[in-house]
């Protein structure tokens, strides 16, 4: 039997020692997500009724012979409008859902307790955030799917433009929407109690990024306000990729200012978890539930 | 670099007060101090303080003071036990020196690293047990949380692979490694917990009550897991409210209260103190005050404490004697009449827990 224990522990610091803690809190999340399955219903159900809301409002108003949607087409510039509406509740949604998956993950776990044992580790912690995304973003993109199936099906909407370009769209509008998330993850730790952001933020982008109306429709300060909401121009490059056949360069106008409000976002939500971090260190955050 | 295992010089923790805290006792340490038990004084004035600001969350600018100058030289291979009652500062001390919290004064070093400068290197060095059950994932398997925990204390995968099996052999929960952890009984969860704190062999162990909550013959095994872990040559600081436990257990115990050591030493040192004295132990029905204060009265007679036991009208009045013969008569004397009735009586040998009432004038468990 041993009796005297070496001072180093097993652990072998290192880069890829760090990037395999990241693999394995990815692992353990996708594991979890896999052990709850209520987010099946969830999966098929939400991208049918949301948008059938303000689908059946469009039917009503466009006359019995459909002739009001004309107007729509004139000011939209749509052909379709049942995919023109389907694409704005579904980024609303995918915001929406961000916020909660995203932005609760870290206050959950300090709920369960296990959050302090993560902390407790060597490992760098931005990697306990930064892997819940994972197996959100393919449940996300599972959503989507989904709802381009059933109103593919359904309802026939049919697409004038690649797929690809929807893609490249919603990838490049992919930090700005979890960089916000992370910075909201951060300050659910803090404060604890932040549903009134959430509901704060989803009616802004309810309002603002035009998920159901062209935003020119808007006033002119509400036009300019919207310019600051990366939703605005994901809802408007999925719409021009979708129904326009945009190509790159036609959709360079929404690229840029997605990748530049990524950054932006990435660097506020890792300040956020750093400044998060430092206070829980002072003040015990972690532990509290 | 210090040859310590653990070194603490004057730690200091000092928190934002709330005054929701289910025990916010180091703000309104009990009035009185020794020989007076004076529970009910001090539950009168936390209720007062806590008027002061009936509404609002958080009073600006108030601290709580939670660990208030801590000292601690640990050696190596040694088993240091820290006791003291809920909210004396324990869990806050280990969350200090497994660096969750950073110290509002003083410095420590952990198997020779800086705990705030070098926290990294201190987590490398430390197995830590917090919060029991609740620290692992339920959704997880035992093992499936092994494997993950290995992960994150970047044990390299053939090793880890095979600690995670020698692990779950140990904790005897081979039968059922596979199962959700949910599953488990309390005893088992805990036992994953352990594991997980021995995973990387890490020469230190902090462990913070670790039978809390476990039935008595869980708790006996976890003991002696512990003492073997000793063997091994793990350093290990435990925390504990149970005397019996850290009278066992450990080498050296500190004796904490309302943030400070106030006592330090082995087991047997910290009995000895009292040696001289003795714990006069009655069984009373009828109690009530004025024969405390009659019985506290008598010459030689100290650290008097009462508590009632169950719901009946039966209560155990302990009090410390430098000369039980002398004291004795005097004290049936005036328990005799007035509907109180001495039911029994004994002078018992002083345990950990008369030192703790002797050092601090009040019981470690109400
Ligand atoms: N994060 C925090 N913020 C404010 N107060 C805190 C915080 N953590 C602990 N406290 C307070 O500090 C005091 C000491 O707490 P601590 O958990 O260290 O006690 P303990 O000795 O471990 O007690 P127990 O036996 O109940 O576990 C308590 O009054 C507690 O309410
Ligand atoms: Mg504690």
């Amino acid at each position: 039997m041993e009796t005297s224990l070496s001072p180093r522990s097993l652990g072998q610091p290192g880069f890829l020692s760090d990037l395999r803690a990241f693999g394995a809190v990815l692992l353990r999340e996708w594991r979890i997500f896999m052990r709850y399955p209520s987010w099946m219903i969830a999966l098929f159900i939400w991208p049918l009724i949301f948008p059938m809301m303000y689908i059946l409002t469009g039917r009503a108003l466009s006359g019995p012979d459909g002739s009001g949607l004309e107007v729509f087409t004139q000011v939209t510039g749509a052909t379709d409008f049942i995919g023109y509406i389907v694409i704005g509740t579904t980024v609303w949604m995918w915001q929406n859902i961000v916020l909660w998956d995203v932005g609760f993950s870290l206050r959950n776990e300090q709920m369960r307790g296990t959050l302090e044992s993560n902390w407790l580790s060597p490992t760098w912690r931005f990697s306990y955030l930064l892997g819940h995304t994972g197996p959100q973003i393919i449940s996300m993109l599972m959503f989507i799917g989904i709802t381009a199936l059933e109103f593919g099906l359904l309802f026939g909407v049919k697409l004038n433009g690649s797929v690809w370009m929807i893609l490249l769209v919603m990838l490049a509008a992919i930090p700005a929407i979890y960089g916000l998330g992370f910075a909201f993850a951060s300050l659910v730790i803090t404060v604890k109690e932040a549903n009134a952001f959430v509901f704060l933020i989803r009616g802004l982008v309810m309002i603002f990024c035009g998920i159901t109306f062209p935003i020119s429709l808007l006033p002119g300060w509400m036009q300019s306000f919207a310019m600051w909401l990366p939703p605005t121009y994901l809802i408007h490059g999925m719409r021009a990729a979708a129904f326009s056949n945009a190509g790159v360069t036609e959709l360079l106008p929404d690229l840029i200012p997605l990748a530049l409000f990524g950054v932006l976002w990435l660097i506020l939500g890792y300040s956020a978890f750093l400044l998060m971090e430092r206070r829980a260190r002072r003040t015990g955050a972690i532990g509290q539930y | 670099m210090s040859d310590f295992a653990i070194e603490a010089n004057q730690l200091v923790k000092k928190f934002p007060a709330r005054p929701g805290t289910s025990n916010p006792s180091p703000l309104h340490p009990s009035p009185g101090g020794r020989g007076d038990g004076g529970e009910g004084d001090s539950e009168g004035s936390r209720k007062l303080k806590r008027r002061h600001w009936p509404f609002g969350r958080r009073e600006p600018k108030a601290m709580f003071t939670a660990v208030n100058g801590v000292d601690l030289q640990i050696q190596r291979g040694e088993i240091f036990g820290l006791l003291g009652p809920n909210g004396a500062g324990k869990s806050t001390t280990i969350r200090m020196l497994c660096t969750l919290l950073e110290p509002t004064s003083g410095t420590a070093r952990v198997n020779g690293f800086d705990i705030v400068k070098q926290a990294n290197d201190v987590r490398r060095s430390l197995g830590t047990l917090l919060a029991g059950e609740r620290s692992i994932y339920w959704k997880l398997s035992g093992r499936e949380n092994l494997e993950y925990f290995a992960a994150l204390y970047h044990i390299p995968q053939p090793i880890a692979k095979n600690r995670v099996e020698e692990l779950i052999e140990r904790m005897e929960l081979k039968d059922r490694a596979n199962e959700l952890v949910e599953k488990y009984s309390t005893g088992m969860r805990q036992r994953v917990a352990v594991a997980k704190a021995l995973l990387a062999r890490p020469p230190i162990l902090l462990l913070d009550e670790p039978t809390l909550g476990l039935d008595p013959q869980a708790a006996r095994r976890l003991r002696e897991l512990i003492a073997e872990l000793k063997q091994e040559g793990h350093t290990i600081l435990l925390t504990t409210h149970y005397m019996e436990e850290a009278d066992l257990l450990s080498d050296r115990i500190g004796i904490i209260d309302s943030g400070k050591v106030i006592a330090l030493d082995t087991p047997e040192g910290l009995k000895h103190r009292i040696e001289q004295k003795e714990v006069i132990r009655l069984e009373v029905t009828g109690w009530h005050d004025e024969i405390a204060d009659k019985l506290k009265s008598i010459s030689g007679i100290e650290n008097l404490i009462s508590r009632q036991e169950g719901e009946a009208d039966l209560w155990e009045v302990n009090m410390q004697a430098h000369n039980s013969r002398a004291a004795i008569p005097r004290i049936v004397e005036h328990i005799s009449g007035n509907g109180t009735r001495l039911v029994n009586m004994n002078i018992v040998k002083p345990s950990l827990e008369d030192v703790f009432i002797h050092l601090t004038g009040k019981a470690l468990r109400d």
